[in-house]
């Protein structure tokens, strides 16, 4: 009986990080994103367990997707390190601020910056695809100091795709910014360093996407040698999760090449969207800002949901379908 | 044809680790639903959700050391630092990396970061003290 429960619990738990890995890979937000509003809000366990566990798992999809970029030669290793710098500063500093929240009772506050987190993550990845490679800008200073040109070979279009980073100072504020939100709410933020590479930096989608990917890895370390002082890390809850959210990323590595249908991808950003708007609901809640039952906060998250997702769908969906009127073009892209 | 430069290195350090720390995971959980124990705690408690057997109460040496006894807990620990250390060992091959290139503005922005690691990997745990607690694991399992 004993036996059976535990095999149950750690089902249970597999299957919640299979989804997540599987849902990180296919809307390009990583496992923990998703693993962590999964765990919390439906297996009850502690955020900080949670954020523990996703930091760990995160390190396993890292490393293993970046052992095969490096060998593409997509990633740069250079702008990579330099961000790096950052990156791992803010992932000690996030942790540390993690520490103090936790050990002061205010946990509310992780359950509400990851609400708004995953919330304001959903414009950007519905737009995704739109600037592929971006227009090129004149190079500055940074970008000869610290040897910011590149190039690689674009499958799709058959061409050897020159590019250089600019603004270096900007991309590394972002990424101290990407470190701290890895440290504090123990995902890999992926979402924001792709922001800092490909806004910021003005480099190709591409070589945000692979980058951000290798640092990753490095921050989660980072962060995750701290949480593991901290006694975040339960160390068999860990071990299931990073299992599963690699089986699923693997997994959903390989169906994101099969699917041709991308009008899927609306259904699993409504998925996040709901996510989101339950861990902000959920972290008001804690700290009785709000005082709503639980029902209606699921039903709530749900109206939320259906409301924001018919809104990014016309935007994003349905008026970037047809490139003949003048104006609406400009957000859009290839969806 | 696998050619032996640096970046070839570096791929197969990042996919080892990964394969090496998951063996070590599956193997402690195997030996987990064998035994129905770890460390001398009952499967209830490990597995529990808002288990108290964490981080801050199993010593790294100590469950090293019960490594020979095929203790769960044990392997699912080595694997986990072997995880972690997987990215360490790669900035530390960066650093080699840049410095056969010659490039020294790139050896020194990498040892920030491999120092960046080490500070929240050794350094900051000793200043603040944070040290786990063996005394509170034999309270939570008592040994048989």
């Amino acid at each position: 009986m004993v036996l059976l429960k535990t095999i149950f619990c750690c089902i249970e738990l597999l299957v919640f990080s299979i989804i997540a890995g599987l849902l990180g890979s296919l809307t390009g937000l990583g496992g923990g994103t998703v693993l962590v509003p999964l765990l919390t809000l439906f297996l009850g366990i502690p955020i900080a367990y949670a954020a523990g566990a996703s930091l760990i798992s995160t390190i396993a999809t890292s490393s293993g997707a970046a052992s095969a970029y490096i060998r593409d030669k997509i990633t740069n290793v250079r702008i990579g390190m330099g961000l790096e710098i950052a990156t791992t500063t803010g992932s000690i500093v996030g942790s540390l601020t993690a520490a103090f929240i936790y050990s002061h009772g205010l946990a509310w506050i992780v359950y509400v910056v990851f609400g708004i987190v995953i919330l304001t993550s959903i414009i950007p990845t519905a737009q995704r695809g739109k600037y592929e490679i971006p227009d090129p800008r004149p190079p500055d200073w940074t970008t000869k100091v610290f040897k910011l040109y590149g190039s690689y070979y674009d499958e799709a279009i058959k061409t050897e795709v020159k590019y250089w980073g600019v603004r270096w100072w900007l991309g590394e504020l972002i990424m101290f910014f990407a470190g701290f939100i890895s440290g504090l709410l123990g995902i890999g933020s992926g979402a924001l360093k792709v922001l800092g590479m490909d806004w910021a930096m003005n480099l190709p989608m591409k070589v945000s996407t692979t980058t951000s990917n290798f640092m990753i890895g490095v921050t989660a370390a980072t962060g995750s040698a701290l949480y593991w002082y901290f006694g975040y890390i339960q160390p068999m809850m860990a071990a299931v999760t990073a299992i599963g959210v690699l089986i699923g990323a693997m997994s959903g590595t390989k169906i994101l090449v099969r699917i041709t249908n991308k009008q899927v991808r609306w259904v699993f950003l409504a998925i996040l969207a709901f996510l989101g708007m339950e861990m902000l609901l959920k972290g008001l809640y804690m700290d009785h800002i709000i005082t709503i039952p639980v029902a209606t906060q699921y039903a709530l998250s749900l109206i939320f949901t259906a409301i924001v997702m018919s809104l990014l769908y016309y935007r994003y969906g349905v008026l970037a379908r047809k490139p003949n009127r003048e104006g609406v073009v400009m957000g859009g892209g290839n969806a | 044809m696998p050619r032996w430069d640096m970046d070839y290195i570096i791929g197969l350090t990042l996919r080892y680790g990964v394969i090496i720390s998951i063996a070590l995971i599956l193997i402690g959980i195997v030996l987990f639903h064998v035994k129905g124990e770890a460390l001398g705690c009952s499967e209830n408690l490990v597995m529990s959700p808002t288990s108290p057997i964490n981080t801050t109460v199993i010593p790294p040496g100590y469950a090293l050391s019960r490594l020979p006894y095929l203790d769960p807990l044990s392997f699912v620990i080595l694997g986990l630092m072997v995880l972690i250390a997987t990215p360490v060992l790669r900035v530390a091959l960066g650093v080699a990396s840049f410095a056969m290139e010659r490039d020294w503005l790139y050896v020194l922005i990498t040892t920030v970061v491999f120092i960046n690691l080490m500070l929240a990997i050794f350094i900051l745990p000793s200043i603040m003290h944070l040290h786990a607690n063996y005394q509170l694991l034999r309270i939570l399992c008592p040994q048989r």
